[in-house]
């Protein structure tokens, strides 16, 4: 009986259950269980899309006035500021449309290319327009949720773009949801080419630098990389197509005791306001198949297998 | 029974009330994540709050197994490592029915100062099972979240006794 309150409920047959400690016991030893599973083993996949399930109908409930409040919100800005919008967005259109014509050629040009030179023709990729519902709470990670999921045909490792450049990777998805994992995200990397020198590297995600941000590793002190350079998708991941923007190289640090450059850079897609996305199947499905032998006689050359890229 | 000097005599508590309030207080905590402010590390837990007030004031109603529930529940919501929140709030639950005899005899900012260190453990918890994992540290904003969650106990307390603070029967003087 609680203390101070009417409550008169006649006494329990047996008065006490399990011990408070006990019943703790349990349930630490239950969420260790889970978390081991759910980061080693990923066996927790059923248990979270049948929560999610049950979750999203409060979720969507809870999502629809956030949207009209953003709706009004946007139907409310000045004539001006909407005026000014188009402005910019008119001279980003004269930007380019030069090269939007050229692309047509330029594609015709690349394809017949490549049959000369018997290459493997580039695939075109149809992406699928989807809407940024909110970011996902937990302050560790960088993710946001997206509201397509499996039943739109989306599946865990499609890239995912804005319309400035590569937001990140869809990382989980329910059934009418996906979470994506952003660039900046420290568990994030990305393979990407130096469009100046044509150098490739690997990005790597860096949320602690002002608010988010990449950086390339393992680049040598004379790596020629320098503030401006634009930074691209390789496409040898076989996940990201080649050639999209990733980010702009901010800032460059050499020092003697490293051997290896410090290099920044700052993501090209809106990271933290992102709201219209642009989601392309993943590729994995299409690349060839590996070669089998090669991995087991280098293995057996060198002796150790160290795996590098995450 | 013995009674605290100057205190009200309490309704019993409505089980409904109870779980609409923890489920109330889930939703605003979805509801301020989706609306207001993302994924800010300050952004204080109302569930958390809540637990640990039903927690101390109810402790044969709400325990440890509902608080695991609802852990569940935060961890899908909030896409972070399955069992995080559940044995975050397990812990709290756990802390929370271990005081519950002692601490309703103080006034309540000074139940709010003893509640301080128990959301500042669960967030211990959550933190030190995220830095295993291997996540990055979301900066120490993250100190901020558990003392306005406790600088919210009094809100708590009065919002989530008042259906207990009725009059036993209603009549035309005391409408309520």
């Amino acid at each position: 009986m609680p203390l101070g309150t009417l409550d008169r409920t006649p006494p329990p047959f047996f008065r006490q259950g399990a011990s408070a400690l006990s019943r703790l016991m349990l349930f630490s030893a239950l969420a260790l269980f889970l978390m081991v599973a759910d980061t080693r083993f990923k066996l927790t996949g059923p248990v979270r899309v049948t929560i999610a399930s049950v979750l999203y109908p409060v979720q969507w409930a809870l999502v629809q006035p956030v949207q009209w409040s953003r709706d009004v919100f946007q139907n409310l800005q000045s004539l001006r500021s909407a005026q000014d919008d188009a402005q910019l967005l008119r001279e980003l259109l004269r930007l380019q449309s030069p090269r939007a014509q050229q692309y047509e050629e330029l594609a015709l040009e690349n394809e017949r290319l490549r049959q000369l030179l018997d290459l493997r023709q580039r695939m075109p990729t149809p992406g699928l327009a989807a809407q940024v519902l909110y970011d996902a709470a937990d302050p560790y990670e960088h993710k946001v949720v997206i509201d397509k999921g499996l039943i739109h045909g989306i599946s865990a490792g499609a890239p995912v773009l804005d319309a400035s450049g590569v937001l990140g990777q869809v990382t989980r998805v329910y059934p009418s949801m996906a979470e994506v994992t952003l660039v900046i995200d420290a568990e994030q990397a990305i393979p990407v080419l130096n469009t100046r020198t044509g150098v490739r590297a690997v990005a790597f995600g860096d949320p602690s630098l002002h608010g988010g941000a990449l950086e390339l590793r393992y680049m040598g002190t004379n790596a020629d990389v320098q503030p401006g350079d634009l930074l691209t998708t390789s496409g040898i991941d076989g996940i990201f197509p080649p050639g999209l923007p990733v980010a702009r190289v901010d800032k460059v640090e050499r020092s003697v005791e490293s051997p290896f450059a410090q290099i920044y850079c700052l993501p090209q897609a809106r990271v933290d306001g992102a709201t219209q996305v642009l989601v392309l199947p993943s590729l994995a499905g299409q690349q060839p198949a590996r070669p089998q032998d090669a991995p087991a006689r280098a293995g057996q050359k060198s002796g150790n297998g160290k795996g590098g890229a995450r | 029974m013995i009674m605290r000097p100057g205190q009200q005599l309490l309704l019993p508590a409505n089980p409904l009330f109870i779980w609409g309030s923890l489920l109330g207080a889930f939703g605003l905590n979805l509801l301020f994540n989706m609306a207001l402010w993302g994924r800010a590390a300050w952004a204080p837990d109302l569930l958390a709050l809540a637990l640990v007030f039903w927690g101390v004031h109810q402790p044969q109603r709400v325990g440890m197994s509902g608080a695991f529930l609802f852990g569940l529940l935060m961890d899908v919501h909030r896409g972070s490592v399955l069992g995080q929140h559940a044995l975050a709030y397990a812990v709290l639950s756990f802390c929370a029915i271990a005081i519950h005899r002692r601490l309703l005899w103080f006034t309540v900012p000074s139940q709010a100062l003893q509640v301080l260190p128990l959301l500042l453990a669960a967030h211990a918890v959550a933190l030190a099972v995220r830095m295993m994992v291997g996540g990055h540290f979301p900066g120490a904003s993250l100190l901020l979240a558990p003392v306005i969650e406790a600088m919210l106990w009094p809100l708590a307390t009065w919002l989530l006794l008042l259906p207990q603070r009725r009059a036993p029967d209603p009549d035309a003087n005391r409408p309520l």
